[in-house]
């Protein structure tokens, strides 16, 4: 594989789990903590 | 002693410094459990303690040390925009947003953010000072780039929290 491909599929890879993660985040969190 | 090295070391120990400050805060205010409202920020707190600096410290893992700086920043700002708006003064004043919302703690949370970016900066560019400033705006890895990510993380956690309930 070379160069600029690997770096393409790094970026996709990157970028599903980062809009996952946050995606998950926002249904996840509860805000229960009252200061 | 260099100067980079100085240099390098002084905001390194800045880094950690607000790193620790952030993670000590959080265990004063909330005990670490499995919910995850409590279990990001121990992991955050640790990632920016310990893996931040080490992928800062040496030239060939510095861009990862500058996402994860970015990206954890990010996240902290997101979490806490949620809690305040969750928990929002009443009644509202400047004095109320001010000083009873989480607008301090990300601020510092920020100024660990222009900390990596200044070390990041220092190690790629060099300690020319005069070397004119380069690249576009909106490309990593500058601002711009993050003002989008920023933008878009928050869009993507808020549709998080409105779709998947």
């Amino acid at each position: 594989m070379n160069k600029f491909r690997l770096f393409t599929r790094n970026w996709w890879v990157l970028h599903v789990i980062a809009i996952a993660f946050f995606f998950w985040l926002g249904h996840a969190v509860h805000l229960t903590i009252v200061p | 002693m260099t100067v980079r090295t100085y240099v390098k070391s002084t905001l390194l120990a800045s880094l950690v410094a607000l790193a620790l400050g952030g993670f000590l805060l959080h265990l004063r205010i909330h005990p670490f459990t499995h919910s995850p409202s409590k279990l990001i920020p121990f992991v955050s707190g640790l990632l920016s303690l310990v893996l931040v600096p080490l992928l800062f410290s040496f030239r060939k893992t510095l861009s990862y040390g500058y996402v994860l700086n970015g990206m954890l920043v990010i996240l902290g700002t997101v979490a806490m925009a949620h809690f305040s708006i969750s928990n929002w003064p009443k009644p509202v004043s400047v004095g109320a947003i001010l000083l009873k919302t989480t607008l301090a703690d990300i601020a510092l949370l920020w100024g660990k953010f222009f900390v990596g970016k200044a070390l990041f900066d220092l190690e790629l560019y060099g300690y020319d000072r005069d070397q004119a400033k380069k690249g576009i705006t909106c490309r990593y890895p500058n601002y711009g780039w993050w003002m989008v990510h920023l933008v878009v993380l928050s869009l993507v956690y808020y549709l998080g929290h409105l779709v998947w309930r």
